[in-house]
């Protein structure tokens, strides 16, 4: 690819003022190819959920610049930016975030509701989604119906709904047991096979193992990033 | 195709579900709020219709005068005294009286070649049709030739016509009234909704008085030139005031009655009863109107602190609704399309129960105001409005979420 999908420039997000200014991200510069599977890791408080949300289109930064798929977030609109998380972003959160009294197909279809213009086949789409990481025998259940492995299956069928270009992942092992978190690997590792990009946030270096990139973080910064031929 | 809506209607309507005993709560208040609203309205109007109409129906211009000797102290009550045919000439020529006449009226049997019946006879002046607001139907009035040769002539009412002819025309038949023959000259029916105390308006004969005083009223009570009562009717509402003072003037100094003394007559003016009614209505309904928007009032209230509650409650849902792609627009109109889907039910159910409240206070003798088509917008217009201003805020509230701490909210 000659464009790539993700591109920084000395990115940077400041929090307090003075004294108490702690820069979340200091002056980040990477860029990420379409197809990769990256993970980001480092110690509590680095500042990895604050780019998350950042590439995610849920913050702007303070400093510095990011494109993604072309588009310069800081250029745009909170309108455009709702846009962009719709279509081009797929979110999975380490609480997985599903709606609690609806069903794993009405969470799924969330984020078409917001589509513009709606589709059609929003159920069938919903089902296709949940299929693809083998839910399609729990379409009707409520999260609390499931296992924390299901539910965090629900919550990837939700980010792959609508073809997203990138899956952003917070920790989406950090609620589970050691033996669905190998499955949830599997299953990223599985889409990631299929073309998805995706980018995960993990302080397991096991977890971690699994990407194909590992971008390491301290105090707001990179620290290292490394590309891991073999994955397991 | 789907309507931009609906989904979002869907949506409220679904999350209302998921919390139904709380949904239920918060549109109580909604619901007594209109019900108390319309039943209150509805009510009030009501009632203020059934006497309108029951005073309406007494010409609005119309007094009239009887003899009255339960006033004063109960040492000094004097006998029963009628009126003489000098009151009410000197009343016929007071400026805005449009006309006034004498009431000498009596029960008899009336006889026709086939049948006989009950009805009114009044012996009558030549205002007496002009003061009684009566047309003729067929033939002609009674002349004041007629009147003064005491001729045995007779108009009579369209329910002697029905008891006697079978609405046949009556015109130069003859009947019997106490053996003296008359012959019918014309027929009358009284103006429509004359029906007042329950009597049937048009159950009456109509003859000269001279004929009558001559020939048939021979009441101990009355002299030859003396009337039970007056009707006076004004050439316009505004009149009617000073001509009861003029009235009381000119029959105090007829009975030898000083202005400070308790009359022996009643002036019963409708009109004025009618202005002082409608103005004691209108502060009731006023009032009962604010009692009703002061539920309607709390009732929001209760919703904007329940909707606040919700918002609160489902902030990491408000938060994965950003993430995913709502606007901040989509977020406002969903809380905001939850807000008034409350409203619109609790209008509809406040309908209903106002309706019921109504229906039982009101019983079944004044359906109109039951349907008052203007009431029912009324109250449910309000709900709806209070809906969209109370809910308003607690929306406008979701939409300004930061998505990333509504995410990390509990
Ligand atoms: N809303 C905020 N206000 C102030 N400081 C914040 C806020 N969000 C994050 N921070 C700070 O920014 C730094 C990076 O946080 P974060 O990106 O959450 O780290 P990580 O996800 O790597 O644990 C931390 O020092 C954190 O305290
Ligand atoms: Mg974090």
């Amino acid at each position: 690819m000659n464009t790539p999908l993700i591109k920084t420039e000395n990115l940077t997000k400041i929090y307090g003022r003075g004294a108490a200014e702690i820069r979340a991200l200091d002056g980040v510069d990477f860029e990420i190819e379409s197809g990769e599977f990256v993970a980001i890791i480092g110690a509590s408080g680095s500042g990895k959920s604050t780019l998350m949300n950042m590439l995610g289109g849920l913050d702007r930064p303070d400093l510095g610049r990011m494109f993604i798929a072309g588009q310069d977030l800081g250029q745009m609109s909170n309108k455009a930016l709702a846009k962009f998380r719709n279509e081009t972003i797929g979110f999975v959160f380490q609480q997985f975030q599903l709606l609690p009294k609806k069903s794993a197909r009405a969470n799924v279809m969330l984020p078409l509701q917001y589509r513009r213009p709606r589709r059609e086949d929003e159920k069938a789409l919903a089902e296709q989604s949940l299929a693809r990481v083998g839910m399609s025998d729990r379409i009707a259940h409520k999260p609390t119906e499931l296992s924390g492995g299901q539910q965090q299956r629900v919550a990837i069928a939700r980010a792959l709904v609508d073809a997203p270009e990138l899956l952003l992942a917070d920790e989406p092992t950090g609620a589970l047991d050691s033996k669905t978190s190998t499955d949830v690997m599997a299953l990223l590792k599985k889409l990631n096979a299929q073309g998805i990009t995706i980018v995960l946030i993990t302080h397991d270096a096991d977890i971690a193992a699994y990407a194909t990139r590992i971008i390491t973080m301290r105090d707001g910064k990179i620290t290292a990033d490394e590309r891991t031929e073999k994955a397991p | 195709m789907r309507l931009p809506g609906y989904t979002t209607l869907k949506s409220a309507a679904g999350s209302l579900l998921e919390r139904p005993l709380r949904t239920l709560l918060t549109m109580l208040g909604i619901i007594i709020g209109v019900a108390a609203v319309y039943a209150m309205l509805s009510i009030g109007e009501g009632a203020k219709e059934k006497i309108l109409k029951s005073i309406d129906s007494v010409n609005a211009r119309t007094m009239s005068i009887y003899p009255d000797w339960s006033q004063g102290r109960a040492s000094r009550r004097r006998p029963w005294r009628p009126f003489s045919d000098k009151d009410v000439e000197q009343i016929q020529t007071l400026p805005g009286v449009y006309a006034a006449t004498g009431d000498l009226s009596r029960q008899y049997p009336i006889v026709s070649e086939t049948s006989d019946w009950n009805a009114n006879v009044n012996g009558i002046d030549a205002q007496y049709l002009k003061a009684k607001d009566l047309e003729i139907d067929q033939g002609r009035p009674i002349t004041s030739v007629e009147i003064s040769r005491r001729e045995t002539v007779a108009v009579i009412g369209t329910s002697v016509v029905r008891s006697l002819f079978r609405d046949q025309n009556p015109v130069g038949r003859r009947i019997k009234i106490n053996n003296i023959p008359f012959t019918i000259i014309g027929t009358v029916t009284s103006s429509a909704g004359d029906n007042w105390a329950g009597r049937d308006p048009d159950n009456f004969v109509l003859i000269p008085r001279t004929t009558g005083r001559a020939r048939l009223f021979g009441d101990h009570r009355l002299a030859r030139n003396q009337v039970r009562g007056i009707v006076i009717v004004g050439e316009s509402q505004q009149d009617l005031g000073r001509i009861e003072s003029e009235v009381d003037y000119i029959l105090r100094r007829a009975r030898g009655l000083s202005a400070d003394e308790a009359p022996d007559f009643r002036i019963f003016n409708f009109s004025a009863n009618r202005q002082s009614y409608a103005k004691s209505q209108k502060t009731l309904s006023l009032l009962l109107a604010t009692m009703g928007a002061v539920s309607l009032l709390v009732g929001g209230v209760g919703v904007m602190n329940i909707m606040l509650v919700s918002v609160t409650e489902r902030t990491r849902e408000i938060g994965l609704r950003m993430a995913v792609g709502a606007r901040r627009s989509d977020i406002l109109w969903q809380f905001l399309t939850e807000a008034v889907v409350l409203s619109i039910i609790s209008g509809l159910l406040g309908l209903g129960l106002g309706y019921g409240v109504s229906k039982i206070s009101l019983g079944t003798d004044n359906i109109e105001m039951l349907f008052a088509p203007h009431i029912a917008v009324l109250s449910f217009s309000s709900a709806l409005i209070i809906g969209v201003v109370f809910g308003f805020l607690p929306a406008h509230n979701a939409s300004r979420l930061n998505p990333i701490d509504a995410l990390r909210h509990e």
